[in-house]
């Protein structure tokens, strides 16, 4: 059965066009152009067999996409991707941190968004059932329940800090994850605000599991955002 | 400038109501002192004159006499002198003219003597005293002019809000009162409210300030003592007209000198040319800003429309052959188109990022959201966006080890290096590397790309980073420029530089802050195992 995915965006030719190119992907599309709209698919598809992924652009004619994203927090944890022409980098975060999956600012090429679609996707349900726990890539291994991370083979010693940092990226593997976000569950509510921290231990983490940490392949950066761990293929 | 006030010359003192209100107050604020030196010298000429008395005739004792009224005419008004002066030469009579011991007098030359003594006594202490006054008057003057000249001085160098502040010491180092200014922030006194600038007024007050500022009249200053409390205002006169007024409150005293009055309305109004002046400086600038910002304004447009047309065009061409033209291209022709259009957009909304992020920092007092950042991981998201954009440019990182942090807004960061990245891949020459270089030099971190193109001519190197200079290829108008806004937001510098074996360098330089102290306490490696993700 194809996955179902809820369009909301109030440009006529954008929606079109993001319509066509998910269908023929293979996705059944419901599509909406407000608030309004987005609202009643939405709570029709919830007696029905649900959602799997929502679109959602923020400026839309009856009001804020944010809003549509907080209610819907309220009661799913359906992954939500927000597409938007606003750049803002402090926007981002915000939204990230209300709980939406992924942003991708306008401009953005199909190839992206499909990428983001598929990995939103593969985290969805993650937050009733089990964590994620192990991430293999390229010469990578990470096995989290066992406090193993093998680089080529061998075994690379990391500080309980370190292991911590790398598997709250693991469990959201692909996704990008705020510096809010891992500074509250690696070092603790009170330490939102130290950045520096993550510099340094991402810094480290690069160092033991990179071949030229300078062009990391598998953490990282998302500039004034937070940090990505590559999605695995 | 009729308007303002000259000092008067000859002093002011010298008015009638002035001489008389001298005539009978000691005008030495010491009392004390003046009646002691006044008793030390009568003591002195009388001892003298009776040590003297037999030796010398009474000629030479009645010169005594007078020479000690005429000293101490330095500290009596003239009317003590006189008085004092008839007390010695009655004294006088007494004790040594003969017959002594009485007041009678024998010879008639004698009377002759104790007349031209006190006659001349009397003539004596009051040109010491006028001399005396003359002294002070214009030792008073020199002090004025002094302090004129020096807030005068004060006015050439402060910045506006010190200026105040030293006008309002000034004011109150010349007359002891509590003082309050207010001050219009406009040219049109209908356009700003009257502001206090300085001190604190009631309603009643202001509403005096106002009247002051209104009429733009000098006080009608009295003779009569001030009660306390009594309060004065000032207007603060430009050469065209009034631009605020000060208020005195005057402490119990005597009425002030005429002299200190118009010194006090020379500082206000100088006070006054110095404010008209800065007001019409500013406007004088707000005027040239908007000038320059419309020719900047209407420059980037023309640079924009002209930059977008080219893509634009291009897409339209790649898109309206697919359109057309579909069953007579060939799938790989097709295909081709259609990278174009993909590229194209690409570079479309680079520029759009570029032109948002300039005008945003051209913007008055912008602020950037500045964090701790890893110069590693923003040359690391710079150059994975480049591969994913042009796989097939070499680039050659090079991140000095254990470098510290950089407090910048990353965002503004990567889009830095992306820039200079593009702008080597354009002018750089393909079958040679892009470098990139991060290292600490002194207390600078220094940031570096740098192609192997032909480099950049000398007589446009200056140039490079305004808006709109170009070299041959198109969409560099806004690239270097933003470039020079980001870096210059961090308070750093960018050049470009001839490389030795060819080819430009991008320099960049950030200041290098204290760092924070990452392992404070607690320890960031010492985190209960609670919040283990396993």
């Amino acid at each position: 059965m194809s996955l179902r995915v809820l369009l909301v965006e109030d440009d006529k030719e954008l929606r079109s066009t993001l319509h066509q190119a998910l269908v023929i992907e293979g996705y059944k599309v419901l599509v909406a152009a407000s608030l309004a709209d987005a609202q009643a698919l939405w709570s029709h598809a919830a007696h029905d067999q649900g959602l799997d992924l929502v679109l959602l652009d923020l400026g839309l004619p009856d009001g804020e996409g944010t809003d549509f994203l907080t209610k819907l927090r309220v009661h799913t944890q359906t992954p939500l991707i927000v597409i938007s022409a606003r750049q803002q980098d402090g926007e981002k975060v915000k939204l990230l941190d209300l709980g939406a999956d992924d942003y991708l600012v306008k401009p953005f090429g199909l190839d992206e968004l499909l990428a983001r679609m598929r990995v939103a996707l593969r985290h969805r349900g993650r937050w009733v059932t089990a964590a994620v726990t192990s991430y293999v890539q390229g010469d990578l291994d990470i096995d989290v329940t066992r406090h193993r991370v093998m680089r080529c083979g061998s075994e690379v010693h990391l500080t309980p800090t370190e292991f911590n940092l790398l598997a709250r990226l693991v469990r959201n593997a692909g996704q990008v994850v705020t510096h809010r976000q891992l500074l509250a569950d690696v070092w603790g509510p009170e330490f939102t605000e130290h950045t520096h921290y993550l510099r340094l231990y991402m810094g480290q983490l690069r160092a033991k599991l990179e071949s030229d940490p300078a062009q990391p392949g598998f953490l990282l950066t998302e500039p004034g955002v937070g940090y990505r761990l590559s999605e695995p293929h | 400038m009729g308007q303002t006030a000259r000092l008067q010359y000859p002093p002011a003192f010298l008015n009638t109501k002035y001489r008389a209100r001298m005539w009978i107050a000691p005008s030495l604020k010491n009392h004390a002192f003046a009646k002691a030196a006044v008793v030390a010298v009568w003591s002195l000429g009388w001892l003298l004159m009776w040590a003297m008395d037999g030796v010398a005739d009474l000629a030479n004792l009645a010169l005594m006499l007078v020479l000690a009224a005429a000293v101490c005419g330095l500290w009596l008004s003239a009317a003590e002198s006189l008085v004092i002066g008839a007390l010695a030469v009655m004294a006088f009579d007494w004790q040594f003219v003969p017959p002594r011991g009485r007041f009678t007098v024998d010879l008639r030359e004698h009377a002759w003597l104790l007349l031209t003594m006190f006659a001349v006594g009397s003539m004596v202490a009051w040109l010491v005293r006028q001399q005396r006054m003359f002294a002070d008057a214009a030792r008073v003057m020199a002090e004025h002019a002094t302090l004129l000249r020096s807030f005068n001085e004060q006015l050439r160098q402060e910045s506006s809000s010190g200026v105040v502040q030293q006008f309002a010491i000034a004011l109150q180092g010349l007359i002891q009162a509590d003082i309050a200014v207010g001050m219009v922030d406009d040219l049109d006194l209908k356009l700003a409210p009257l502001r206090v600038v300085w001190g604190q007024v009631d309603a009643h007050e202001m509403a005096q300030l106002q009247s002051c500022l209104d009429t733009s009249t000098p006080p009608a200053w009295t003779d009569q003592p001030m009660h306390s409390r009594q309060t004065i205002t000032l207007p603060l006169r430009g050469p065209t007209q009034c631009h605020g007024a000060v208020l005195l409150r005057m402490p119990e005293s005597q009425p002030l000198p005429p002299m200190t009055q118009s010194t006090a309305q020379a500082l206000c109004d100088q006070m006054g040319i110095y404010w008209e002046r800065t007001l019409v400086e500013a406007r004088a600038r707000c005027a040239s800003e908007e000038a320059q910002t419309q020719k900047v304004r209407n420059t980037l447009l023309a640079a924009i429309s002209h930059d977008y047309r080219t893509p634009l065009a291009t897409i339209l061409g790649a898109a309206s052959s697919l359109l057309r033209q579909s069953d007579r291209l060939s799938r790989a022709q097709a295909q081709a188109l259609a990278v174009t259009i993909v590229h194209e957009v690409e570079q479309l909304s680079t520029m759009t990022d570029n032109t948002l992020q300039l005008a945003r920092l051209d913007a008055q007092g912008v602020k950037i959201t500045k964090d701790w950042e890893s110069l590693e991981e923003l040359v690391g998201s710079a150059v994975a966006r480049t591969r994913r954009r042009y796989p097939d440019v070499r680039m050659g990182v090079r991140i000095e080890p254990q470098l510290p942090l950089l407090r910048c807004d990353a965002p503004l960061l990567v889009q830095l290096l992306d820039n200079l990245i593009d702008n080597a891949i354009k002018y750089g020459n393909p079958d040679q590397s892009i470098d990139i270089i991060a290292r600490k030099i002194e207390s600078n971190f220094l940031l570096a790309v740098s192609d192997r193109g032909s480099g950049i001519p000398v007589q446009v190197r200056d140039r490079l980073f305004l808006p709109f200079e170009r070299g041959t290829s198109r969409g560099a108008g806004l690239g270097l420029a933003l470039c020079r806004a980001i870096v210059l937001a961090h308070g750093g510098s960018i050049v470009a530089r001839q490389r030795r074996q060819g080819g430009t360098s991008m320099e960049c330089r950030f200041p290098l802050e204290p760092q924070p102290l990452p392992l404070n306490e607690p320890l960031p490696d010492s985190v209960s195992p609670h919040r283990s993700m396993a």
